[in-house]
């Protein structure tokens, strides 16, 4: 008995060695031994296999190439405006059947709508062998079905335990270093040894959970005394970001691990932590972030605008509160491929463990980042257009599509004033109409 | 918490029977439904205030209203229900389906009769069969509520106009005691409407559908 506790100590010593040695040590110092790129290549190769004995293995034959549904929608609308529908009727037909294309948007609204769609997880076009993703799973053949066993045996027992060592080896490292560099006095060399620490555990975060990040344009990264703003879609764009620069977190206090880590960090490196009382006074907030950005010797700010987490497929309306600030805005564009792992927070449905328990059993978090040449507010322009601005450049950038909605629309319902517009733009029409010749002069209808 | 995960084949099999949907189509509203009933059974009235896209419309009441209305329902000829189960959200979506190619005459014409019902039913709100004057009028309200600049009294000239227009066809007489779904039918002959009163779905060739 005695004998097996010694082997089983002797083994993790050795595992962790091997941890240590192969990814952290490389990690810190910023070099890559090519063990996940080789890891990602058998990945790809593995999922085009698995999707061609899916393709073969459904019934009906499918004449047409695959395609993504256009906007991931489920029906088809009809985009006629009102004005045209409804001017090329029958009079009798208009006075009755003004009633047949509200009910019509009506039905396509509760068939589908625009923005509840974004706020579950993207629709994948083939299966990724993780079953989360495939609600109807079908037996297709033996070979896939033990395909996907060995799939579930490398990620629950091989992978998590690893990336949950990484992660625990990260999140340690983050508070022993900061708090360690928290103690020097203010000076460059704080400064400097903040920024090893912050960059390094980073790496290793990003390493515990298999990410991938290719960096685009990487001249236009945030410069110091700059806000860096940026579409958000998971707690980890943060760390997606921090893996290759250095920036002030802005952010509510929080209790329990993440308070931890934001109470030691916020000694290393001058991070913007709001008690949650603050958060309610916008003014104080602004003030805060005003002179964090006056200083020009201090980290860039990252913020989202979004307020809350999108599901990558578009980019919502930005708060204008951040781009009141002033200063230079480097915007951000982040775009995850949903091929190797769903990074999208659906808040509503999953908590933060379950979400990362979710996140550290996928394959691989695979993203792009493109850096954005900074943008400054214009002349005349005010602080809802400058955000309108920035949002467009960064959807397009991403190829995600813009919507006007507002994020806190997960929660909350469409204001009246959407409504009324709407509303309005409808009776003018109909008093313009109805108002030609009121009284029918024998009109037939047989 | 989670009720069920997927619609069970046996369901889904009577779906395609009654409603006309496809399995795929019956699929993708199965999805919709869980959605908006937070993956409960049944969907009530409050369900449908999570959809931003229905604040728009003017007649959202109305629209919502037919789906626990028994009448559509295919219940006993009265009454509101207080909640909807999946059957039911279909049954109500079949009035939206658009015509097939391969209907023949008396097919279409008992769909375009179905279509009309439905509206006749959005129209009658006390369910005594007919369409009076005032449940005209009050369409017509709704249809132009919120808009400040109209005053009661052009909206009520535009609803006298169409019952005068409807008059003209019915019988004067049958429009002070209010119209009769038959009138309404003969309103309608020789206008198209089966075109106006459809949702398409587009062709959903995706292998494996994936959440």
């Amino acid at each position: 008995m005695e004998e097996l506790g010694w082997l089983a100590a002797r083994l993790s010593a050795a595992w962790l060695a091997l941890v240590l040695a192969l990814i952290v040590l490389p990690s810190a110092l910023g070099v890559s031994l090519g063990i996940s790129e080789a890891y990602m290549w058998v990945l790809v190769k593995t999922l085009e296999w698995a999707t061609i004995r899916i393709e073969k293995g459904v019934k009906k034959p499918q004449p047409e190439v695959l395609k993504t549904p256009a906007a991931n929608g489920i029906i088809e609308r009809d985009e006629t405006p009102m004005e045209k529908e409804i001017a090329g009727l029958h009079r009798m037909e208009f006075q009755f059947s003004d009633i047949f294309y509200f009910c019509r948007k009506g039905f396509e609204a509760i068939v589908e709508d625009e923005v509840t769609q974004r706020f579950s997880s993207e629709e994948l076009v083939s299966w990724n062998l993780l079953t989360r993703t495939n609600v109807n799973f079908h037996y297709i053949s033996l070979r896939l079905t033990v395909v996907w066993v060995i799939g579930v045996i490398v990620r629950y027992c091989f992978l998590l335990p690893l990336r949950f060592t990484l992660a625990a080896i990260g999140i340690t490292s983050m508070i022993v270093g900061t708090t360690l560099v928290g103690q020097l006095p203010n000076s460059s060399v704080k400064n400097y040894l903040s920024e090893v620490v912050h960059l390094t555990c980073s790496r290793i975060l990003v390493r515990a959970l298999s990410g991938t990040i290719h960096y685009h344009n990487r001249e236009n990264k945030p410069q110091k005394g700059g806000i860096c703003v940026a579409n958000h879609t998971s707690p980890i764009d943060a760390i997606i970001l921090t893996n290759d620069g250095c920036y002030a977190m802005v952010g509510q206090v929080h209790g329990g691990l993440m308070g931890v880590i934001q109470r030691a960090t916020v000694k290393a490196c001058p991070h913007v932590w709001f008690e949650r009382s603050e958060i309610k006074d916008r003014h104080l907030v602004t003030k805060r972030l005003r002179e964090h950005v006056a200083n020009k010797s201090k980290l860039p700010i990252l913020i989202f605008p979004e307020g809350t987490c999108i599901n990558n497929t578009s980019v919502m309306m930005f708060k204008k509160g951040s781009f009141e600030i002033g200063g230079t805005i480097y915007p951000v564009a982040i775009k995850y491929d949903p091929q190797f792992g769903d990074a999208f927070w659906n808040s509503s449905k999953y908590n933060i463990v379950s979400y990362l328990l979710r996140i550290m059993t996928s394959w691989a978090i695979v993203c792009n980042v493109w850096y954005m040449p900074p943008m400054v507010r214009k002349e005349g322009e005010d602080a809802v257009q400058f955000a309108n601005r920035v949002r467009s450049a960064i959807a397009h950038q991403g190829g995600l599509a813009e919507l006007p909605w507002d994020g806190g629309l997960k929660r909350a319902k469409v204001k009246d004033s959407f409504k009324e517009e709407q509303q309005k733009n409808y009776s003018k029409m109909l008093v313009r109409n109805g108002s030609i010749g009121s009284l029918p002069t024998g009109t037939e209808s047989d | 918490g989670r009720q069920w995960q997927e619609l069970p084949p046996g369901k889904r099999k009577k779906g395609e029977r009654g409603s006309g949907f496809t399995s795929e189509q019956i699929e993708h509203l199965h999805r919709r439904f869980r959605q908006l009933s937070r993956d409960q059974l049944t969907i009530r009235k409050e369900n449908f205030d999570s959809i931003p896209d229905l604040e728009f419309n003017p007649i959202r009441a109305k629209i919502v209203h037919a789906f626990f209305d028994k009448r559509n329902l295919r219940q006993e000829s009265s009454g509101l229900a207080d909640e909807i189960n999946f059957e039911d959200f279909l049954t109500i979506m079949s009035y939206f389906r658009p015509i097939e190619m391969n209907m023949d005459e008396e097919q279409l014409d008992r769909f375009r009769k179905e279509k009309l019902k439905f509206l006749f039913h959005m129209y009658d709100s006390d369910h005594d069969g007919k369409i009076t004057l005032q449940e005209y009028r009050n369409v017509v309200e709704e249809l132009l509520s919120g808009n400040p600049h109209l005053e009661k009294e052009s909206a009520r000239s535009i609803a006298d106009g169409a019952m005068m227009e409807a008059a003209s066809i019915c019988g004067p007489d049958q429009v002070y005691e209010g119209i009769t779904f038959e009138d309404f039918l003969k309103m309608w002959q020789g206008i198209d409407i089966e075109t106006k009163m459809h949702v398409r779905f587009l062709n959903m060739e995706t292998i494996a559908h994936c959440y």
